[in-house]
């Protein structure tokens, strides 16, 4: 039998290296310039301005107004746009004729970034000679916040207790519905279905609703009101969880429950050794989606009327801006959603493309 | 090899078939096939796409269930619900077209699974049968390769290698070598012939002409859900008496 050997790069060539002294070779002096330029443009407004507003000093409030209608902010503000046009320019009207492609990118590039600081420069400059104090003193008043520090850690505490709590019951939920709806008898199917649906085509508000307030004086049960949320967001989780175990199962190639079938294991043992390890690859990344959707959704205990220390993240910043009607509250709440969201965003993504990468050539056909 | 039955297996042919119906919705696939199979037969099925050839031989194992008529294996009605399929499975190897190797499995990890979790075998019992197997079939230096890293030719043998580990009593082959590309077909059918010579009973659909004449001991043409002709196959090749054998053979020889 001949022996084939699968080739996993381009044997007796070496890969050509790409280095930095290599980009400089295929780099021309106008297109760095142009880059160089551009990115000047866009650099002095953000830092420009961040810095300027740093040293006049976030609080108290008129610091910050005076420091963004200060003549100085201005006129660095003028300095970038023109940079920026020049870039601009220079860049569009050069990328053609440019000799390699990593000096056509770089034109392309200081073009681009030349355009976002003449956008952004100008955006802050129209802005400077707005009603500066009134916009600053209803979403900048970072003094309005200051004393509520604490209330907002507990808040994100609540929040994540919430999510995670939640999803944790309601995987364990999901599973066993999982089951109940790969079932090839219509008997088991039914109630799992039954249950997944109406949990999906209700909203998950009124779920809230209905489990917080209604059952409580419906049944006369009374504990702490984010219990009754806990178990809404569970009940929530497992029907949307459910269906994601389902659908991932469901992708695995019908030819690996054949395979496995064909051996002579029975059906729990392909479910156990062939079906789950692979759906499970599957699963991970819409079920981590599921879990920064939560997240957010705990918001929804709103409804329930809290007290004090039963206040989550947005629930701070809501009960803040009803007392100051100053919207600092929402920026600071927000802001606080996207310290726990956007690194497990990044996470998802990662995870997502690594195994996509790593299934690649791997089911054989 | 141990294609010999036990002593306890009555005699009589291996593999029985009795009035065979198979319908997917109202699609007739199956058009009542009586057939059996004797041990030590290489029964190869040919015949156009669409005739059935694959729904039969998954109907040998079970894996489509009939809707209509009997399948006998060793003596015991395999289609009566109350037969316990996942013990007859261990002595019906089956082998198809798109591999279905456990991607998330080593070569060798593939073979120990049933061993261990079918057979209830011992890790290094299981390991050393897996790695004789790999041997037969030329691959002992990919035991630790996965599925992806192997090219189509060697995911087959490894699947065969797979199938044989239970020490099957009857192997069915389903167009094991329509997914592969030219140049790697001869290996895993270098592989079949040497099972065939060791005495295994085979069931084969394919479309390979130049193996059904040189290994088969039977050759069966399908079209439209029956059996048209069955006959030893130089017998076949050399005078078909069926129209459509006569068609089909013209169009693939």
């Amino acid at each position: 039998m001949v022996e084939t050997e699968i080739r996993t790069g381009t044997a007796g060539e070496t890969r050509p290296r790409r280095d930095l002294a290599w980009l400089l070779q295929q780099s021309t002096a106008p297109a760095l310039a142009t880059a160089a330029v551009g990115a000047a443009s866009l650099a002095v407004v953000i830092v420009g301005t961040l810095v300027r507003v740093s040293l006049g000093g976030w609080v108290p409030l008129r610091d910050e107004v005076a420091a963004l209608t200060s003549s100085g902010l201005r006129a660095l503000l003028v300095a970038a746009i023109v940079l920026g046009v020049a870039a601009s320019a220079a860049g569009w009207s050069t990328y053609r004729r440019m000799p390699t492609r990593t000096s056509r990118e770089e034109a392309v590039a200081g073009a681009v970034l030349g355009l976002q600081g003449v956008i952004l420069g100008a955006l802050i400059l129209v802005f400077s000679y707005g009603n500066v104090e009134r916009i600053a003193a209803n979403y900048l008043r970072w003094s309005e916040v200051t004393d509520q520090v604490g209330a907002f850690l507990n808040g994100a505490k609540i929040t994540l207790l919430l999510a995670i709590g939640g999803e944790f019951l309601g995987v364990i939920l999901g599973v066993i519905l999982a089951i109940f709806l790969i079932s090839k008898r219509a008997t088991v199917r039914a109630p799992a279905r039954a249950y997944v649906n109406l949990f999906r085509g209700t909203p998950l508000l009124l779920q809230i609703a209905f489990i917080g307030l209604a059952l409580p004086l419906g049944f006369n049960v009374h504990a702490n009101v984010l219990l009754f949320a806990l178990v809404a967001f569970t009940l929530n989780t497992g029907a949307y969880s459910a269906e994601v175990f389902r659908a991932g199962i469901q992708s695995i190639e019908r030819g690996q429950m054949e395979a496995a079938r064909g051996l002579g294991m029975t059906y729990l043992q392909a479910m156990r050794y062939a079906i789950i390890p692979q759906a499970v690859r599957r699963i991970i990344p819409p079920l981590m989606n599921e879990f920064v959707i939560l997240i957010k959704d705990t918001s929804l205990i709103v409804v329930l009327g809290l007290t004090a220390g039963q206040r989550d993240l947005f629930n701070v910043g809501y009960q803040g801006y009803g007392n100051s009607f100053n919207a600092t509250f929402y920026i600071f709440a927000g802001l606080g959603y996207l310290i726990v969201t956007l690194p497990l965003i990044r996470l998802v993504n990662w995870v997502e493309k690594r195994m996509r990468s790593g299934l690649v050539g791997v089911t054989g056909l | 090899m141990t294609a010999v039955p036990a002593a306890d297996v009555p005699l009589g042919p291996l593999i029985r078939l009795e009035g065979l119906h198979k319908w997917f919705g109202d699609n007739h696939v199956l058009r009542g096939i009586d057939l059996e199979v004797q041990r030590g037969s290489v029964v190869v099925v040919i015949g156009p796409s669409g005739s059935g050839k694959s729904t039969l031989l998954r109907c040998m194992n079970l894996l489509e269930e009939p809707t209509e008529g009997r399948v006998f294996f060793e003596g015991v009605e395999l289609t009566d619900v109350r037969t316990d399929l996942n013990r007859v499975r261990r002595r019906i190897g089956i082998v198809f077209q798109a591999f279905n190797l456990f991607p998330h499995m080593t070569a060798k990890q593939n073979i120990t699974i049933a061993l261990r979790k079918v057979l209830k075998m011992e890790r290094e019992e299981a390991e050393r049968r897996a790695l004789d197997e790999l041997r037969r079939v030329g691959l002992e230096g990919k035991a630790d390769s996965y599925p992806g890293r192997l090219s189509g030719g060697q995911q087959q043998r490894v699947a065969i290698a797979r199938a044989l580990a239970l020490r099957p009593h009857l192997m069915l082959f389903d167009e094991v070598t329509s997914a592969l590309d030219p140049e790697l077909v001869k290996e895993v059918l270098d592989a079949m012939r040497a099972l065939a010579e060791q005495g295994m009973t085979m069931v084969v659909v394919t479309h390979e002409m130049a193996f059904a004449r040189e290994v088969g001991t039977r050759l069966l043409f399908m079209d439209n859900g029956r059996i048209l002709e069955d006959a030893p196959p130089r017998e076949l090749f050399a005078a078909p008496r069926d129209e459509r054998t006569k068609s089909f053979l013209a169009h693939v020889l």
